[in-house]
């Protein structure tokens, strides 16, 4: 059975067995099984005990401050060998006791709507299996071509659309800035759909245009477009 | 500001005896979701009204203009509006992880979640799952959210050099909250404009229609109308799953005001 070791600083102040089926109540009050006597813990602060699917766990009861597990607050966690349980400024160490078998913490077994089309794989082998095969598929799906505008007149260079939202207008807070009278504060923009790019006219009396139609208000975006938006000009590249 | 008409309903289909969608319908917010849970003994019912209501109370905190903390992991990719929704599709996922954690009957439960948010003049929606968000525009459907399936994520790989799946594992989600800590959602962002359809539906209704079919009952029907309409024909075609559907339609965009657009509200013009 494992070991909770209560420390304070570097201190090791006492140890405590952690049995399957008891539970341990950790907290200042002294009907406790580990009473901690510090203001920064609460009466009733956390408990640790055994759950079927999970394993030893560790559960804060609400307390003020919080219970941490390796500086990582929780409010349930499953322990593992070697975690550090932070309460106040205490910190309680879970270990097994080496050459002690650890428990078998049993897998979910496959109950009726297991196969349900919209259950998320459940046990720890299955998701593992499932999310190398998504990392493998993700690899394999070509790096999402990124759209890019090619300065021809009004600004040199290129300007990658990596933003699902680009701005373009008078305004300095915009992506793209394009002076003008008759320039809107956000002339338009450019915003990255699953479809594809898709350029939008907002605001001013300067429209933009594509291959020189004007856009009034939608339309998606074909590699090689020329784009108009005042005096700024650019064709729409992907590159992949 | 973005005035919009809109309707939202559920149904509990024709076989199964709970009711594990949940959907929320906010014009004051702008906000409109669609949570299709899982897992067994009731638990989605658990998880998808926890994402609805961990999302709705978050994103009315900003809405007072209450003080808001800086956003910890803003995507600078994204603008300010989006990083929010993502923000609380990030915290559902946290409270729904934690209780399936926390409680032995919810061990394993599940949600997905689709989700549109009016800001300004614009929209931005983000998914994970595989409840489907369409943009009807015109006589043209497309699809916004991104499928968070095997068998969607197989398909959209270059021709051939498939991996082999297990056929079992084919119809999974690949991404649900409440699964792990994290969570990854597809999002997008674009400008609204007069007319647009917003149709947000958990697969219970996608799984019996074709997005065409959808197109043809929306269209030009008032959105009320229209979900009745869209669960009478899924739960004719069988309906053995939850039906949620939100319709969203824009009826007016007024946008910000430029230079002249002033001018013209001052000459009275506009």
């Amino acid at each position: 059975m494992p070991i909770l070791q209560l420390q304070f600083k570097d201190k090791i102040i006492s140890k405590y067995r952690v049995e399957k089926g008891k539970s341990i109540k950790i907290g200042r009050r002294d009907t406790n099984d580990i009473v901690i006597e510090n203001v920064s813990v609460s009466g009733r602060h956390a408990k640790v005990e055994w759950a079927e699917n999970g394993g030893f766990m560790i559960v804060d009861l609400n307390s003020t401050n919080g219970t941490f597990v390796n500086d990582k607050m929780i409010t349930t966690h499953a322990l593992k060998h070697g975690d550090v349980i932070s309460i106040g400024k205490h910190r309680l160490i879970f270990g097994y006791v080496k050459g002690e078998a650890r428990p078998e913490v049993e897998e979910k077994t496959e109950e009726e709507g297991w196969m349900e089309k919209t259950m998320v794989l459940d046990t720890e082998e299955h998701r593992e299996m499932l999310a190398k095969t998504a990392e493998e598929l993700r690899a394999k799906i070509t790096v999402d071509k990124v759209g890019i505008l090619s300065y021809l007149s009004g600004a040199e260079g290129e300007f990658p659309l990596t933003k699902k939202l680009v701005k373009i207008g008078k305004d300095p807070a915009n992506d793209i800035v394009v002076g003008g009278f008759t320039m809107g504060k956000v002339a338009a923009t450019i915003s990255m759909m699953p479809t594809g790019y898709q350029l939008s006219y907002v605001g001013g009396m300067t429209k933009p245009k594509v291959n020189d139609t004007t856009v009034k208000e939608s339309v998606k975006l074909e590699e090689f477009d020329t784009i108009t938006i005042g005096s700024l000009k650019a064709k729409f590249i992907l590159k992949g | 500001m973005v005035v919009v008409e809109s309707a939202g309903i559920t149904d509990v289909g024709c076989k199964r005896t709970g009711n594990e969608d949940c959907y929320l319908v906010d014009d004051s917010m702008g906000l409109y979701i669609v949570a299709d849970g899982m897992g067994g003994h009731q638990a989605g019912e658990v998880a998808s009204r926890v994402v609805i209501e961990t999302m709705k109370s978050y994103m009315e905190r900003f809405q007072d203009g209450s003080s808001v903390e800086e956003l910890e992991d803003e995507d600078l990719d994204l603008t300010r509006e989006a990083n929010r929704l993502l923000a609380s599709i990030r915290l559902a996922n946290s409270s729904v992880f934690s209780i399936s954690q926390s409680k032995e009957a919810c061990r394993g439960m599940g949600s997905t979640v689709s989700a549109i948010w009016f800001t300004g003049d614009s929209f931005v929606a983000a998914n994970v799952g595989d409840s489907p968000i369409y943009l009807i525009q015109g006589d043209s459907i497309e699809t916004l959210s991104v499928p968070h399936t095997v068998i969607a994520e197989q398909a959209s790989m270059a021709n051939g050099n498939a991996i082999k799946i297990d056929e079992k594992f084919r119809h999974m989600l690949t991404r649900g909250m409440g699964v792990i800590e994290t969570v990854d959602a597809d999002i997008c962002e674009n400008q609204c404009f007069n007319g647009n359809t917003f149709v947000i539906c958990s697969d219970g209704l996608s799984d019996k229609l074709t997005p065409d079919e959808i197109l043809d009952v929306v269209k030009d029907v008032k959105p009320d109308k229209a979900c009745q309409d869209l669960v009478d024909l899924a739960k004719e075609r069988g309906g053995e799953d939850n039906i949620t559907v939100i319709i969203v339609r824009v009826k007016k965009v007024k946008r910000g005001s430029g230079f002249f657009a002033s001018i013209l509200k001052k000459l009275g013009l506009s």
